[in-house]
């Protein structure tokens, strides 16, 4: 399933009006925002149609996803936008992330955990709030809100360390440029290990590079260590690879067609998330070229002052020189 | 004396508002400390055991209140031993865990960092570590250390 899908529900009372456009939405934050509510009232318009009295208009078909027959009725699904409850232990089993990664799906998870075995976005963990009354005066408004922004550094920051998630090209790119700058540049080893490296380093004035696309797990404990240690700030670009992709690098409309509406574009049965399916494009887009990229290790070519600059430009919130 | 443990344990109820649903006593509902919860939460007035008025839905049932009320109000007043999952709570619900606790021994388990930074002074123990925290960063120092979620 690819595509960004507008969903209205509403009763009487009250009137929800969202978009989905990944194979993973999370919805969380405090209490009696509505979220149950939405949940109950998605499974009573699936189960009953008209006679619920709810109207739920979506171009795809919506509907809820329960135990204890999750397990069988979930691999016969296709083309649908499923709602999970927080009750709903199993979204945290490897076995769920298993048939979400193959899943012809779109998935609304409702929870205020983590959930490690899923790629989701930073930017599509939502919130519900209260907008005021519709337009008829009598429906109490509710939309989503992002929790964690646009992964976009607020304001120009320079760094005296850079933690990058991964060792792999991103890893290789932002230690070279560190390097001419003397910044310190380190890799967590991975997405679960960002908050360990910041605190084994004693981290001061740092900035941490990681995957938007994917970092959605680890959100509210990095997001709770950044405002106890104000000085410690993130940039979450969608990946490393969507930076070269969006710095004009490679030529072709298609690339920034791809780059204004990705959604429709990832089909989310051959990508988990859309860190793999930016992986890909660059991938195809630089095959047998000098730019030809590889995920393991940074082709030099990316190194060269133009490229470097092209990139950077990208990043143009991140100062790497100390007057800048 | 609060105490928080992360992670799967015996004795826990996942899905606290299933439970609640099933056992609460009316008696709960209008105990001035539910009656605080449920306004401050919910923004909702109690009118009566049966009654809640809602200003988005009017008029509820007991059964309608937030899942985050219903767990507080577990944790506050259920004698059955059971320790109920406080990752069914919102960050606003933080506070009524600490002023739960202030009233009694409460033991609740997380299955994530719940932000108790607006819970003002607070004194836990860490279950899974055996320490004592005093206040909000030294919890959450903790929290980040304890691996089970």
């Amino acid at each position: 399933m690819k595509g960004k899908y507008h969903i209205i529900v509403q009763n009487n009372r009250l009137r929800y009006e969202f978009d989905i456009k990944r194979n993973i939405t999370v919805i969380k934050g405090d209490s009696a925002t509505g979220k149950t509510t939405l949940y109950e009232m998605i499974s009573l318009a699936a189960r009953r149609g008209d006679s619920s009295g709810i109207d739920l208009q979506c171009e795809k078909k919506c509907r809820t996803l329960e135990e204890p027959d999750w397990k069988l009725i979930l691999p016969t699904l296709r083309d649908y936008i499923i709602f999970l409850d927080e009750e709903s232990r199993f979204v945290k089993t490897t076995d769920f992330a298993g048939m979400v990664k193959e899943s012809d799906n779109y998935f609304v998870i409702i929870t205020r955990e983590d959930l490690p075995g899923l790629p989701y976005s930073a930017e599509e963990i939502y919130g519900i709030h209260t907008s005021g009354k519709y337009h008829d005066m009598k429906r109490v408004f509710n939309e989503f809100y992002h929790i964690y922004g646009c992964g976009e550094i607020a304001e120009k920051f320079r760094p005296d360390q850079i933690i990058v998630e991964d060792s792999n090209s991103g890893y290789d790119f932002f230690c070279n440029v560190c390097s001419e700058y003397g910044i310190v540049c380190k890799s967590a080893g991975g997405k679960s290990k960002i908050i360990d490296q910041l605190k084994e380093s004693g981290a001061e004035n740092a900035l941490v590079i990681a995957d938007g696309a994917s970092i959605g797990p680890e959100m509210n404990e990095l997001a709770q260590y950044m405002r106890a240690h104000p000085d410690v700030k993130c940039y979450l670009p969608e990946s490393f690879e969507w930076i070269i992709l969006k710095s004009g690098l490679i030529d072709g409309n298609e690339i920034q067609d791809i780059l204004a509406h990705p959604q429709d574009f990832a089909e989310s049965q051959d990508y988990f998330s859309w860190e793999r399916f930016f992986t890909d494009v660059l991938i195809q887009y630089t095959k047998d070229t000098y730019l030809q990229y590889h995920k393991r290790r940074l082709n030099t070519v990316y190194l060269h002052e133009r490229a470097k600059k092209e990139i950077l430009r990208v990043c143009n919130k991140i100062s790497f020189k100390k007057d800048e | 004396m609060l105490k928080i443990v992360f992670g799967d344990i015996e004795n826990s109820i996942y899905h606290p508002p299933t439970y609640f649903d099933n056992q609460y006593e009316d008696e709960w509902i209008t105990d001035p400390l539910s009656v605080a919860m449920i306004k401050e939460i919910d923004k909702s007035e109690v009118i009566s055991a049966h009654l809640i008025e809602s200003p988005v839905l009017g008029p509820i049932s007991t059964k309608e209140i937030s899942g985050g009320v219903k767990t507080l109000m577990l944790m506050a007043f259920d004698e059955s031993g059971k320790i109920f999952n406080g990752s069914l709570c919102g960050d606003n619900c933080a506070k009524w865990i600490v002023e739960i606790a202030k009233r009694k021994d409460l033991t609740v388990n997380l299955h994530h960092v719940l932000d108790f930074s607006s819970a003002g002074e607070f004194d836990a123990l860490m279950v899974n570590t055996g320490t004592m925290v005093h206040g909000y960063m030294e919890y959450l120092h903790e929290a980040l250390r304890i691996k089970e979620r």
